[in-house]
């Protein structure tokens, strides 16, 4: 259960990532930073000024998606033209952003509220609530997102200029505009993402790097710029991380997730969904 | 995309029909950047359906894009010696060693590259930056790497498009004098008509991906089919 | 002009290589001479970094295949008690030969997608050293094992390696042959290919070039490198952990990219320049380690901004002719440019 949960908290990492990619095409390395600097905010939000966790969540998904629009605004967006530029950038906001943490809030243990108390007995077998919660809320998340991109202007917009740049100029919708909702959008759900894992385990400045990696695997193995591919390969990658470990052991753990995305690689170099570059 | 084609060595032969005939396409199939579904490529006997494109290069297939595929970066010369890389000598004592034999090899192709460039009238912009020369001189020299591949079989893409009168007329003879000089057979595609009749033994016409008439130059221009084809895509006959 | 440049540059070369052999002497302090060790490995590492840049391509998996040499040639010298003299190069080997393995699937990618591989593979390298315990110690990470044993070398006559010093020497030397090596390669026929691989790949496989064959043959011999550099890592510190935080983490990953870059990802110099400044503002500002990286990150993007071309394209020497070396000017250019 703790594998599924984790699984969908990388989906909507993946989720993000793919949109600032597929909108923007730029990798936004300090993805990771983001989503453990959304569960921080919620943190202080119920530590200090208690508010209940469901706010504290909608906020801190707020305040992340206008630092996303901040670093589109002033970092990204003069960099664009250059990808390696913006892959350094991007790595240089992780270091500053993560030593800040350091510095800011220390390498306590800290926990955020639970999400829910209690087992939750289901066919027959014990299962944590807040797991269930988890899951539910990535769900929910993911699903508003299916509806914005595909019932809104804004949406299909943003499906159209993933797939060429112009579409969304033809839409009335100028290209500046794109980046910064996708920064939004991307930066909110790495937040929830962060926040989610921050309730089920622990806090801490380092958080952000392992779902980063989960997250961009997972682009790499549902095909880039695919929402699709992203939830299915988000799916297969949990599974896989949840599975070997009990079957083959902790040493080939580490090794699934590559050998699974070098064989893709072999089979199909745009991954499960992606288009031909 | 429906075809039958068979060109002699020693041919000079052209490829016309309206925009989005499939010419490029074909050309593509034989350079190898695109695999046909069904059937197969023979060149010089040999069956190169499944090849990967460098390969067919190292075979003798040589090819001049349609669009000035060069090294942008690199200076005329370096482009036409990266040409020459089937005749470089790349191993472990070349690159540390730097052996006198290696350094004589070296000069040779740095001879034969200058050698190529006076053919294709470049010589004084031997060490300008490819991004920086006017597009009919990056025709030629996109002509001039590919020649240096040693190519038994050149595949022209519109070679004469966006080029002045003067130009085409330089190009024509230099084609000319490949197929004089060098024995090399060339397929060439060319919206340039005027250019293409009085250059070209042979010529197939395609539209919407199907030959509809191969024959002379004389026979095509008076084929019915052809004439429709182009009145009906609306084309500039000139 | 020309002769002015480069007398400048080979000015620059000698003073740095007089510094890189007088300095421990003229220090004369342990702690700078392993710290001055550290930064020898970070120029290789660095500088083998950029060689994939030669083909046009960024790896962030790096840290891996140092990974991949250090543990190996920590566990020859302990279970197998051979000499450093085997296992160095043996380290090198093994990640050189994964990454060729692994070069056929991964260099079918481009761009980005290929950075993310690299990423992966690295974590995934680095996850698999923690989690063999039994070979490497988990979390407790490899102690105890040989130094670099003494050598037996004319002139000097028995020198043990096992001292900061002479440690330093033999990594001076490792690091100057490998710079050597990486250099030749770069100014060769073959460095000329990589390089027309990364300007226009479609027309470098339509004059015949086995593309995939040479962007393999590349990542193989940067990631020899890492191997090397990993190794010497391993015996300097006689210590090796794979724990997140340390050596081969993502944080390590993301200084060799902004040495690489900072220092000036297109000329040769370019890393080695960005490593050596960059880590020696990193040992400057010790005092104040937990904004180190904050420090970093800071100049990485205010340069990336400013100068993209990175710290050594600053004097103004910014021309197009990025290739002088490979093709001699000819006659023609003799005349006058505009």
């Amino acid at each position: 259960m703790n594998g599924l949960a984790l699984g969908w908290i990388y989906v909507l990492m993946a989720l993000g990532l793919t949109l600032i990619f597929g909108i923007m095409h730029i990798m936004q390395f300090a993805h990771g930073e983001i989503y453990m600097l959304g569960a921080y905010v919620v943190y202080y939000l119920t530590a200090s000024l208690g508010l209940p966790l469901l706010t504290a969540t909608a906020l801190s998904m707020l305040v992340m998606a206008g630092v996303g629009l901040v670093l589109e605004r002033f970092l990204f967006r003069r960099l664009k033209v250059d990808w390696s530029s913006a892959v350094v950038a991007a790595t240089g906001l992780t270091l500053i952003l993560q030593s800040g943490s350091v510095v800011m809030f220390g390498l306590y243990q800290r926990n955020i509220p639970l999400l829910a108390q209690g087992p939750f007995h289901i066919l027959g077998s014990v299962v944590p609530k807040d797991r269930i919660v988890a899951v539910a809320g990535a769900v929910v998340l993911s699903l508003v997102l299916y509806l914005f991109l595909n019932l809104t202007r804004y949406g299909e917009a943003m499906v159209a200029s993933a797939q060429n740049p112009e579409g969304a100029i033809l839409q009335g919708i100028g290209p500046h505009r794109m980046s910064a909702l996708s920064m939004g959008i991307g930066c909110a759900l790495a937040a929830a993402g962060g926040t989610l894992a921050g309730s089920l385990f622990t806090l801490s400045p380092y958080m952000g790097l392992v779902p980063l990696v989960k997250g961009m695997t997972i682009i790499v193995l549902g095909g880039m710029g695919s929402l699709p591919g992203a939830f299915i390969a988000g799916m297969v990658l949990g599974l896989i991380d949840g599975l070997v470990p009990i079957l083959f052991g902790a040493a080939w753990a580490s090794m699934g997730p590559l050998i699974l995305v070098i064989v893709v690689l072999v089979i199909k170099p745009q991954g499960f969904f992606g288009h031909a570059e | 995309m429906e075809l039958d084609m068979k060109v002699d060595r020693g041919e000079i032969f052209g490829l016309i029909g309206p925009n989005g005939a499939g010419k490029s396409t074909v050309l593509n199939m034989i350079g190898g950047t695109l695999r046909p579904s069904q059937g197969d490529i023979t060149f010089n006997g040999k069956d190169i359906t499944d090849l990967p494109s460098h390969t067919r290069s190292q075979q003798g297939i040589g090819r001049v894009f349609q669009e000035n595929l060069l090294f942008m970066g690199f200076t005329v010369l370096q482009n036409v010696l990266v040409g020459y890389h089937q005749q470089s000598l790349i191993s472990f004592a070349s690159i540390f060693l730097k052996t006198s034999g290696y350094r004589n090899h070296e000069e040779i192709l740095m001879k034969k590259a200058f050698d190529l460039l006076e053919f294709v009238r470049l010589s004084e912009y031997s060490d300008e930056i490819a991004i920086n020369l006017p597009h009919g001189r990056q025709r030629l020299l996109s002509l001039a790497v590919a020649l240096a591949t040693q190519p038994q079989l050149l595949l022209l893409d519109e070679p004469v498009t966006g080029m002045n009168v003067e130009e085409v007329e330089i190009m024509l003879d230099m084609i000319r004098a490949l197929r004089a000089q060098k024995g090399i057979t060339c397929i060439v595609i060319e919206h340039n008509l005027k250019a293409v009749l009085g250059l070209c033994d042979r010529i197939a016409v395609l539209n919407f991906g199907k030959k509809i008439a191969e024959g002379s130059p004389k026979a095509v221009v008076e084929n019915e089919a052809v004439i429709e084809a182009y009145l009906g895509a609306e084309q500039d006959v000139a | 002009m020309q002769n002015r440049s480069s007398l400048g540059i080979s000015l620059g070369w000698a003073l740095a290589v007089i510094l890189a052999i007088v300095s421990p002497l003229a220090l004369s302090n342990i702690y700078w001479t392993s710290a001055l060790t550290r930064i020898l490995i970070s120029v290789l590492m660095a500088a083998s970094l950029r060689t994939v840049y030669l083909v046009g391509e960024f790896s962030l998996g790096h840290v891996g295949f140092m990974c991949l040499g250090a543990y190996t040639s920590a566990l020859m010298t302990l279970k197998a008690n051979l000499p450093f003299a085997l296992t160095l190069p043996a380290g090198g080997f093994l990640a050189g030969l994964t990454a060729l393995l692994l070069g056929y699937p991964f260099m079918r990618v481009k761009g980005i997608y290929f950075v993310i591989l690299t990423v992966v593979t690295s974590e995934s390298l680095r996850l698999l050293a923690f989690n063999w315990s039994d070979l490497t110690g988990g979390t407790d990470g490899l102690i105890g094992f040989p130094g670099a044993g003494s050598l037996s070398i004319p002139i000097l006559g028995q020198v043990d390696f096992g001292g900061s010093n002479e440690y330093y020497y033999l990594t001076l030397t490792v690091v100057c042959a490998s710079l050597y090596i990486l250099y030749c390669l770069e100014k060769s026929r073959l460095g000329f290919t990589w390089l027309a691989i990364r300007e226009t790949d479609r027309m470098a496989g339509a004059v015949g070039i086995n593309v995939l064959k040479y962007k393999v043959i590349n990542f193989s011999a940067a990631c020899f490198f890492a191997g090397i550099g990993g190794a010497l890592l391993a015996h300097s510190e006689q210590a090796l952990s794979a724990l997140e935080g340390a050596s081969f983490g993502i944080m390590t990953t993301i200084y060799l990219l902004v040495y690489t870059v900072v220092g000036g990802k297109m000329r040769f110099e370019g890393p080695i320049v960005g490593a050596v400044v960059l880590s020696l503002i990193s040992e400057f500002t010790r005092p104040v380690e937990e904004y180190q990286p904050m420090i970093i990150g800071a100049i990485a993007i205010v340069i990336v901004m400013l100068s993209p071309d990175g710290l050594v394209t600053i004097p103004k020497r910014v021309g197009l002719r990025r290739l002088r070396s490979f093709a001699p000017k000819s006659k023609a250019a003799a005349k006058p440019k505009a």
